[in-house]
């Protein structure tokens, strides 16, 4: 995995452009710590930062030919198959490396190639025939690509942070988006929470030509496959075809020169995942995994009876209170964005934990609860959907009583009247393009009432519902609730937080790579199409995977109730009733003032509920909104004090100037 | 001791304002505290217990509808009845 790092500015001497460029790309060192290389022509660079999977001696970049100059960040699985197709038509290559296949493909055959890649990646190339710029990220977005505009010139990179060794102090949070996000855990569309900065979208490539953006087009879009309608398979059918793709896909993502381990997080995903790479793997494989103090987090039980049954070599990680606050900073230092659970920062910890050992890849089960309908979202949509139609009380009623079994009072009957009164109140909304997110949106609302009073913002869901609108497929209108909300959960929950704030930002923090199995868009494509009733059955969540696996994993991981992956929020910030120092620096009034996203009096207010200590039993709402608090302000934290990272000479393997 | 609807709105609006974080003048009378994002499910557990030991009434499960918990003044209306029957 790796950095990339891009400017386009013609108007720009070579001078500054050149000092422009070092200083991104020493930032980007955690990501691809093994070398950087960069190019430089007339009013353009392109830097890059080097973790190698492939080809470790050959595989340096920018990889340039006579027509091109390429930065890429990520893996193609399938290179090997266009490796072959390519020569075939007398392509001639020079590494055995991923980078140079979609080099060459490209150069053949333009942005089109791009559907034929299965893989994560972010792409800047150069076309020297053209003089154009040529970006693109992966379907899903696993791999980021930002895009900062300034003054007429065009900045591009993995992370912010890049920026902000250019132009110290000048990234400014966007309010109004920053509401997006607290609703939403993520913005729309090419939306960031800062101002000037966009994001390419995932499934999109932009090109840019004397210095301004030509084209900007969507080549891959989930559910695109299903236009002819519900798969017509049997269960079985289905069954059978799901395992072989999924053992396809992990089969695929086991391909690197480097040895590959995997995440075990004690359910099911991973679980299964573990278990086909254990198929494919004879020799000692390594599993990861993260441990809590709090026995009430702890998954420990679970994730050893899978290691033992997989015969893997297991590294558990084990966190503290003090674990989750003195890593809070470092963690929204890579994030770059606020988060609403601490959930991430045992992640970080998780991947330096991989880096003691000799793996540096890693295979997890993200992707899973969003394509075979694992979420609680799922059945709370099937229930108001139900409910609205006026049927199955009986299996309504325990299907709500059984929901969110970590909040403790969902379990108790004689509140059952409160919850159902409190999902009554959805009943005339779940049915808008929102789907699921009206229950998310409607907790994270509060939100607003933090906000600087002065930037008079309110949610307005008719404004919000209409930019929705504008970045749902023209086909989403045909699709199930469930479809619609399997499709929002991925292009918010999942791109925008999981794989991002809690997957690629905490994995390369420590120069770590991901690989998503249960994310190969062929499965997707294969999982969209299927009725509704083989992902959640009744009220059985990810039906399907618990059936085709059922004789490979053990029976336990089946039937334990699922659960969220989460980490103490607010009770790790207090030690014997007084906030612990990080949260005393972010949150006194003087420095909510200072940074100027909340309002001091309301910051205050909230604290002072917590003055005689946390309750053993806090609402999700209050820890919520406590991370989103404090982790905006170390947003402004990072920007306020941005880290210079120098740049290590020494691991410099490109150095190319073409200028005319 | 007759039940003074005034004193009883104003505890309930201080437990509201000091558990919730909103202002005083954000609180609607008639609207469900629901729908309007100041209290999530969590909160209606929250607010059945304090009106409980507050107004010392017991909240039973057929108790738990919008009718006596859609808005401040239904659950002042709820909270008389309670104590009155």
């Amino acid at each position: 995995m790796c950095g990339v790092f891009g400017i386009y500015a013609p108007g720009l001497s070579r001078e500054q452009i050149r000092e422009q460029l070092y200083l991104g790309v020493a930032q980007l060192d955690h990501r691809g710590p093994d070398a950087w290389g960069c190019y430089f022509s007339d009013g353009m660079a392109l830097g890059h930062t080097r973790l190698s999977i492939f080809d470790l001696a050959d595989g340096h970049q920018p990889m340039i030919t006579e027509s091109s100059a390429l930065v890429y960040n990520g893996e193609v699985y399938n290179h090997y198959e266009l490796r072959r197709e390519l020569e075939r038509d007398g392509v001639v290559f020079h590494s055995k490396c991923d980078t140079e296949v979609i080099q060459k493909l490209y150069e053949k055959e333009g942005p089109s190639c791009l559907a034929k890649l299965n893989g994560q990646f972010a792409i800047i190339l150069w076309d020297k025939r053209n003089q154009a710029l040529f970006l693109a990220r992966d379907r899903l977005g696993m791999r980021p690509l930002y895009v900062l505009e300034r003054n007429g010139a065009l900045y591009f990179s993995s992370e912010m942070k890049a920026f902000d060794a250019i132009f110290p102090g000048e990234r400014a949070i966007d309010p109004a988006r920053l509401l997006d996000h607290a609703l939403l855990w993520n913005t729309l569309g090419r939306d960031t929470i800062y101002r000037n900065i966009s994001t390419v979208a995932s499934g999109t490539y932009e090109c840019y030509q004397g210095g301004r953006l030509t084209e900007r087009k969507r080549y891959y879009e989930i559910g695109e496959q299903t236009r002819d309608g519900v798969s017509t398979l049997s269960f079985d059918e289905a069954m059978e075809a799901f395992k072989s793709k999924l053992d396809e896909s992990v089969q695929l993502r086991l391909r690197s020169d480097v040895p590959v381990g995997a995440y075990l997080s004690g359910g099911i995903d991973s679980t299964v995942i573990s278990s086909l790479v254990k198929q494919h793997k004879q020799d000692l494989f390594k599993t990861f995994s993260v441990e809590f103090e709090q026995a009430q987090f702890d998954e420990s039980r679970y994730q050893r009876l899978v290691s033992e049954a997989i015969q893997s070599q297991h590294h558990p990680v084990s966190i503290s209170s003090e674990t989750l606050s003195e890593n809070f900073l470092n963690t929204i230092y890579h994030c770059e964005r606020p988060i609403f659970r601490t959930a991430p920062i045992p992640m970080l910890q998780l991947s330096k934990k991989v880096r003691e050992t000799d793996i540096k890849v890693v295979l997890t089960g993200e992707g899973a609860d969003e394509i075979l309908f694992g979420y609680d979202t799922f059945k709370e949509l099937k229930i108001l959907e139900r409910w609205s139609q006026g049927e199955g009380a009986a299996e309504i009623d325990s299907a709500i009583s059984n929901l969110y079994p970590h909040l403790n009072h969902y379990a108790d009957p004689k509140q059952f009247g409160l919850i159902k009164m409190y999902y009554e109140g959805f009943l005339n909304s779940f049915g808008n393009n929102f789907v699921g997110l009206n229950i998310r949106m409607n907790n994270n609302k509060i939100i607003q009432n933090y906000l600087n009073k002065d930037w008079g913002l309110k949610s307005d869901p008719a404004d919000l519902g209409s930019r929705l609108d504008a970045t749902l497929p023209n086909n989403f209108t045909d699709w199930s609730l469930l479809q619609k909300n399997s499709f929002l959960e991925i292009k918010t929950l999942l791109q925008g937080y999981l794989l991002s704030s809690q997957g690629d930002r905490m994995a390369l923090g420590n120069s770590v790579e991901g690989r998503y199995p249960f994310l190969d868009h062929n499965l997707i494509e294969f999982v969209f199409s299927l009725p509704d009733e083989y992902k959640l059955q009744g009220f059985t969540e990810k039906h399907l995977l618990k059936q085709a696996f059922a004789e490979q994993i053990p029976q336990d991981i089946i039937d334990r109730p699922k659960r969220p992956y989460m980490a103490p929020d607010i009770a790790a910030f207090y030690r014997g009733g007084e906030l612990v120092e990080v949260a005393e620096e972010l949150l006194n009034p003087a420095k909510v003032a200072e940074y100027g996203c909340f309002d001091e009096k309301m910051v205050t207010r909230f604290l002072r509920k917590f003055k005689n200590g946390v309750p053993d039993h806090v609402g999700y709402r209050d820890n919520m909104i406590f991370t989103f608090l404090m982790s905006t302000q170390a947003c402004q934290y990072w920007i306020h004090h941005p880290r210079q990272q120098p740049l290590d000479l020494d691991k410099c393997t490109v150095e190319v100037f073409e200028y005319h | 001791m007759s039940f003074n609807a005034e004193h009883a709105r104003s505890q309930l609006l201080e437990f509201i304002v000091n558990s919730y974080m909103v202002d005083l003048e954000e609180i609607p009378l008639d609207e469900s505290l629901i729908d309007e994002g100041i209290i999530d499910s969590f909160g209606l557990v929250e607010i059945a217990t304090f009106l409980e030991k507050a107004f010392k009434i017991k909240v039973s499960e057929e108790d738990m509808i919008r009718e006596n918990f859609g808005s401040v003044n239904k659950l002042i209306a709820f909270a008389e009845r309670k104590q009155n029957s």
